[in-house]
């Protein structure tokens, strides 16, 4: 399959797709996707940081970071537009950066998602927000077609459908591919039209059936499996990632299926039902029992914690977790890193022999 | 029980804790104050201010099963607590005192220990350090009954409140206030209506009281005047010379944020605005010799303050506006007693950190022509994502369109082990000179 930045250039100029600049984590893909968009979402570009420290303290994540370098090197002139979701207040500064001051001669739209703990005024609340983000997109993009949305609807539940499918393998053991396969496959969702990414995900399925190496399992638990030299070293040492806690991953990718006719209220109706996220304001009882679960699926010995450095929502938390799973008797380790960078000698030496206090 | 608790709480509030204060304020030994040539005379409110912090401090330690207590950031629409007659209290107040008396970062480190990172916000690490080691400046905090936030200030808050939920299994009410991108639309509004009309039953459970929507006014009122009293206050320093410091306001700011819609708030404002209007028409500045009028963004440098007020007065420089302590009286207005949740919206939702960088930038640059500022000194506070993020291109921005020179100051709120004497001094020196020029 092509590289990103050509599939993304084909998808414009072959398909006449229209290319948005997507920011984390949560947002109605679906919409966009009715509406002749390609969301291209904006999480660990590999570019060097040149320009964005002069608009951004050392204290600021390395998500948000390298998201400005990429539009301050000039890598996002070929996009129609950009969508920042609320996702914590780094992102939400950024979005004003961008949007107010960086003269970016682009549409941004914002997409504000209630935070739990919900009400009755949430759920009317996203709805309504949902028809807003429309109102505002028909503006640039022209009206939305009511049966492209149901469509594209139906076409993000079967992706999450066979996502599921895969994680439950998983779980099970009994899906043979490596870490670093496994993510680099789910990943391509970041970029992918759903007409592509779910004949993708067919494949890598039929593929991938089978037993999975015999080491022990761990979850992952945090926002993105990024260094991504910690997948292979897990590879190599033998340990499988059963199940995963990561922002970018299950927590916003395994979207229980509505049976809600109108595509509103199904797009409602699974924001709602999604697993639990720091991002959402879900309270640490709920992770804590969303955690405990993964954990006894997929008879995980263990639970790492690989946090982006300067992540708050992440952070905040995780003392919490960590209590209640080692009291539970599961290991856990905590990695605090900056993304794209290589894995140090000192954290591989703790990844090993956290591997040894699992075996 | 409840009842004897219930009347100790009351005698010590009216008679008690004021007739304590009075003796101890005969027998403390009063040492000469040492006059510095470059301030004007002190405040009298002062005093005030510092016995009405000092009993409200106190009086918590009575509060627990006398009256339901809630911990509330400083941001939420106290008000409606108010009309069930919580006893509040401010983690956020708390982290800035225990800053102030430079036991922030010991106390940081309680929390650390514990596992919460270095990169977190210091008022929060603060605040759990003390729930973990049950120390404080303050003697003792009153056990929460409920926690309320609301996201208008930061995300931060609320997950800091989710630790304390999970820490003292208690509820946590969170009223969630769409960041305004651009505008806050009416559906915005209709959702935070609907929140606070759902907070009600959760209230009465567990303060045991019915909604008393009469009451509920009054603290409306009272909340209102205060703050733009509050507004007249800060409005005082449009005068040359400016009868106060901004490092003066950060400390008489403690009654709007902890006190607010209590009488206690109003009648202290009142005082100091007289204060101050006296000393405007008698010419009596802050400092004695005011050359430059500063600004300052974002929120006070707590264990530094002392030390820069007067390396600033030094050199005839005085702080007369700030973004921060603004933010109590800027979207007040709102708040309409024959409207309350409607108004309630709108006031708590426009406030300075839950509106677009653009907004932000608009209110300096009024502020800038309003209070005739020379110069801008911008903190960077580790702590605090949401006010900082942006400052470099504000600071930039405020140069290129009003030629304001600006400094920033890479620091933290609360946590001393963060601040850097040597760059700091390197780049005050270089904006004094910058200033000179
Ligand atoms: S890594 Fe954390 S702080 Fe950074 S953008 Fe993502 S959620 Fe926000
Ligand atoms: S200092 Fe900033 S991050 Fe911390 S509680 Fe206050 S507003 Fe939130």
């Amino acid at each position: 399959m092509a590289k990103r930045e050509e599939y993304i250039d084909k998808e414009k100029k072959e398909k006449g797709k229209k290319l948005f600049g997507i920011f984390p984590a949560q947002y109605p893909r679906e919409i966009l996707w009715a509406m002749n968009v390609l969301p291209v979402e904006i999480w660990d570009p590999p570019l060097e940081v040149i320009h964005a420290n002069a608009h951004l303290q050392p204290y600021i994540c390395s998500v948000v970071r390298l998201g400005l370098e990429l539009i301050l090197q000039g890598k996002c002139e070929g996009l129609d537009g950009f969508l920042f979701p609320h996702t914590c207040d780094s992102i939400q500064n950024l979005s004003s950066i961008v949007s107010d001051y960086l003269g970016v001669k682009k549409p941004c739209y914002f997409f504000y998602h209630p935070k739990s703990p919900y009400q009755d005024s949430s759920r009317v609340y996203y709805l309504e927000q949902l028809k807003g983000l429309v109102a505002r997109l028909e503006k640039q993009l022209g009206p939305l077609d009511s049966s492209q949305l149901k469509h594209r609807v139906q076409q993000g539940q079967e992706v999450a459908r066979v996502l599921k499918q895969l994680y439950d393998l998983r779980v099970q053991g009994e899906l043979e591919a490596s870490n670093a396969d496994f993510y680099r496959v789910v990943r391509r969702g970041e970029y992918l039209s759903p007409d592509d990414f779910l004949p993708l995900l067919e494949e890598f399925l039929a593929a991938a059936k089978g037993s999975a190496q015999g080491g022990p399992a761990v979850i992952m638990s945090g926002v993105l499996p990024n260094p991504k030299e910690i997948l292979t070293l897990l590879d190599e040492l033998g340990v499988r990632i059963a199940h995963d806690d990561l922002l970018n991953c299950s927590r916003r990718l395994l979207v229980p299926p509505s049976r809600a006719d109108d595509p509103f209220e199904a797009l409602t109706e699974s924001y709602f039902a999604m697993p639990p996220c720091t991002t959402k304001d879900s309270s640490v009882s709920e992770r804590v029992d969303d955690l405990l679960a993964k954990v006894e699926q997929s008879n995980a010995k263990g639970v790492i914690f690989y946090m982006v450095k300067f992540c708050e929502p992440e952070l905040f938390d995780v003392p919490q977790l960590t209590g209640e799973l080692r009291k539970r008797g599961v290991a856990t380790l905590l990695i605090d890193c900056e993304l794209n960078q290589n894995l140090s000698g000192q954290l591989a030496t703790r990844v090993e022999a956290f591997f040894e206090m699992i075996s | 029980m409840y009842l004897i608790k219930n009347l100790q709480y009351h005698f010590m509030k009216d008679l008690g804790l004021p007739a304590l204060m009075r003796f101890s304020q005969r027998t403390k030994k009063r040492r000469p104050k040492k006059l510095d040539t470059c301030f004007g005379p002190p405040l009298t409110s002062t005093g005030r201010l510092k016995e009405i912090m000092t009993r409200h401090y106190l009086l918590s330690r009575y509060a627990e099963g006398a009256r339901p207590v809630a911990w509330v950031t400083s941001g939420a629409p106290v008000e409606l607590l108010r009309a069930f007659e919580f006893y509040t209290f401010y983690p956020e107040n708390h982290g800035a005192l225990c800053g102030a008396q430079k036991v922030g970062s010991e106390l940081c480190e309680v929390a650390e220990g514990k596992g919460y990172s270095q990169d977190l916000c210091s008022y929060a690490r603060i605040d759990l350090g003390v729930c973990f080691s049950g120390r404080t400046p303050v003697g003792k905090l009153p056990k929460p009954d409920l926690l309320f936030a609301s996201n208008n200030i930061c995300q931060t808050v609320v997950y800091w409140y989710k630790v304390l939920a999970y820490h003292w299994k208690v509820p946590l009410i969170l009223f969630d206030t769409p960041y305004n991108f651009k505008d806050i639309a009416d559906s915005d509004i209709s959702y935070m209506v609907g929140q606070l009309e759902e907070m009600i039953p959760v209230l009465e459970e567990v303060s045991g009281k019915e909604f008393n929507y009469q009451r509920f006014q009054d603290v409306i009122r009272l909340a209102k005047e205060a703050s733009l009293t509050w507004g007249e206050v800060l409005a005082t320093m449009k005068a040359r010379p400016a009868p106060m410091t901004i490092f003066d306001a950060f400390g008489h700011l403690a009654p709007i944020v902890s006190l607010r819609g209590l009488p206690v708030a109003l009648n202290y404002y009142r005082v100091l605005l007289n204060e101050l209007n006296d000393r405007v028409k008698k010419g009596i500045g802050a400092i004695t010799d005011e050359r430059k009028r500063l600004m300052w963004d974002n929120i006070a440098i707590w264990y530094k303050v002392r030390d820069l007020s007067n390396r600033f007065a030094e050199r005839g420089m005085n702080f007369v506006a700030a973004t921060y302590t603004n933010a109590w009286a800027e979207t007040i207005s709102y708040l309409d007693i024959n409207h309350p949740f409607e108004s309630l919206a709108k006031a708590y939702s426009l406030v300075i950190l839950n509106n677009n960088l653009n907004h932000r930038f608009e209110l300096m640059e009024r502020l800038v022509k309003e209070y005739g500022v020379d110069g801008l000194v911008i903190h960077s506070a580790r702590s605090c994502k949401p006010y900082s993020v942006g400052q470099y291109d504000i600071k930039r921005l405020l140069m290129d369109r009003l030629g304001v020179p600006s400094v920033v100051i890479e620091a933290d709120i609360a946590d001393s082990r963060v601040f850097s004497e040597e760059q700091t001094r390197t780049r005050l020196e270089a904006f004094f000179e910058a200033m000179e020029a």
